[in-house]
């Protein structure tokens, strides 16, 4: 397994060097034809617009080939795992209520740690992961 | 500008000569190599998912082992049992002669419980029954991640060996919904590594507020049950036994108390999580009628088996998630829909059946952090 892990990390080191080496010559024609495009401005005009349109698609196509070979790289970085989780507590006595962060062990409707307030003995009632962010609603005809 | 480049390609230039054959060049190349350019780029988005999940299942099972040595404290290095384990397999049931088969595989499904049982009381020796529930879940996460890993590595491998479009095709147009089963295992190891309740949890959530505070008794493996008096009539309530993380064997459960009284209950209310469609809301609530119940289909038979023996009408209600909720954590709007949940159980209680009935109250999913 690991053989074939490194031959496949081989591999991806060869694309992204073969890939730097494209984005160097494209780059380097892209920048002459840009130069020739500007020494032909006044002259001859039509001549420096094509000079200049490819020069521009030249440097086009290196931010694209940046922006793919970089995102596999910016995918593979995984969003946090853990969520924040919070646990409420009521005491059945006196109604108190509490709110806390989720820890280990904790479990609904367990008899969890005394009352605050009175000599009874809180429950945990709910335990919920926080509210995420309201996402873009959807159109509201659906 | 269109037109001033149509006036320079017209014109018999050097640069013409030299646009015309490069697009040429490009023209032939893209004649022959198409399908080969389609195949490198969706060869590259396989490859980009593979990585993540790559990244998941290994951080998966890292976690996995700091869990088990945290919480079991075995006295030796546990790493190359768990990676040993994480292979583990079953090997499905032969359905030739498909008579018979709901028998062979509730053996084959207690076999198995038995095995990850045996396994994790090896793993995590000081760890407690319902710890041990946790982590026999965390690990079939774990088992799941690296099952994704090792199929979509396959078709990789394979489609780029062979350069087989058709091979790298199929995994490509599947790609969104193994990312999406990824990501929901994923949200899946917090709540195993640390016994939370999760989307699954609303039916034993929902039962279990039925039931606190009544006296309990175990009616079938793993799972608890209560009578509880309401407007008149007699409410069995069960579900698996919490806080671990269990589903129980509810079919055994609903047998036990359906044969206890000789099949002399009114009707049979079943609440689980259900599938959401695209555009319904998390924790909708939904009424209707058949077994709510999902797993390997065997729990599901046999409740509709015992029910049909003794023609007592079956009704489910089912609190509505996405795919990604039901091994996560469990979400806010879900655990508000319990009650919702409650409220459709009483009311279906006091309009189908009369004072003096009783009535069956199952609440089916994984009972993790989720006491009685």
């Amino acid at each position: 397994m690991s053989g074939q892990g490194n031959a496949a990390s081989a591999a991806s080191m060869t694309a992204n060097w073969m890939a730097y080496a494209a984005i160097l010559v494209v780059g380097i024609l892209s920048l002459f034809s840009l130069y020739m495009g500007f020494q032909n401005y006044g002259d001859n005009q039509e001549v420096a617009l094509i000079y200049m349109v490819i020069g521009t698609a030249g440097f086009a196509a290196i931010g694209y080939l940046l922006f793919r070979s970089r995102a596999p790289i910016a995918q593979d970085k995984l969003d946090t795992m853990k969520v924040e989780v919070f646990t409420t507590l009521e005491c059945p006595k006196c109604q108190q209520k509490r709110v806390r962060d989720f820890k280990r062990g904790d479990f609904v409707f367990k008899d969890d740690e005394p009352c605050t307030r009175c000599d009874g003995l809180m429950l945990i009632t709910k335990i919920a992961r926080k509210k995420e962010e309201e996402k873009k609603q959807e159109s509201t005809w659906l | 500008m269109t037109f001033l480049i149509g006036q320079v390609l017209q014109q018999e230039t050097d640069l013409n000569m030299i646009l015309q054959t490069l697009f040429s060049f490009a023209f032939i190349v893209y004649l022959f190599y198409a399908q080969r350019i389609q195949s490198l780029q969706m060869l590259r988005q396989i490859e980009v998912t593979l990585r993540k999940i790559k990244v998941v299942k290994d951080e998966a099972r890292n976690i996995a082992v700091k869990t088990i040595t945290e919480i079991g404290k075995p006295t030796v290095d546990i790493s190359q049992r768990v990676d040993r384990f994480i292979d583990f397999f079953n090997i499905g049931l032969e359905n030739m002669d498909p008579a018979g088969i709901v028998d062979k595989m509730d053996h084959m499904l207690k076999t198995n419980k038995h095995i990850y049982e045996a396994e994790v009381k090896a793993l995590a020796p000081k760890a407690t029954v319902s710890e041990r529930s946790n982590l026999e879940n965390l690990i079939e996460v774990t088992q799941a991640l690296n099952m994704f890993y090792k199929i979509l590595r396959h078709f990789y491998l394979l489609g780029k060996k062979t350069q087989n479009i058709y091979i790298i095709l199929q995994v490509q147009m599947i790609l969104p919904q193994i990312v999406q089963l990824v990501e929901a295992y994923k949200s899946g190891i917090q709540a195993f590594q640390e016994g939370m309740p999760i989307g699954d949890s609303v039916g034993p959530i929902v039962t279990a507020k039925l039931m606190h505070g009544y006296p309990q008794r175990e009616v079938a493996e793993e799972i608890v049950a209560a009578e509880i008096p309401y407007e008149g009539r007699n409410l069995v309530v069960f579900k698996a036994k919490g806080p671990g993380g269990s589903v129980g064997n509810p079919d055994e459960g609903l047998i036990n108390i359906l044969e206890e009284r000789q099949g002399k209950v009114k009707i049979i209310i079943t609440i689980d999580a259900a599938g959401k469609l695209e555009g319904e809301p998390v924790g909708q609530v939904s009424e209707g009628i058949g077994a709510a119940i999902g797993g390997s289909g065997k729990e599901k038979f046999r409740m509709e088996e015992i029910a049909n023996k003794y023609k007592i009408p079956m009704h489910a209600i089912a609190i509505k998630q996405g795919m990604e909720h039901v091994v996560a954590p469990l979400v806010e709007p879900l655990f508000d829909a319990t009650e919702k949940a409650l409220e459709s159980v009483k009311r279906i209680v006091l309009d189908y059946s009369e004072p003096g009935d009783t009535v069956v109250v199952a609440g089916i999913g994984n009972t993790i952090g989720v006491g009685q």
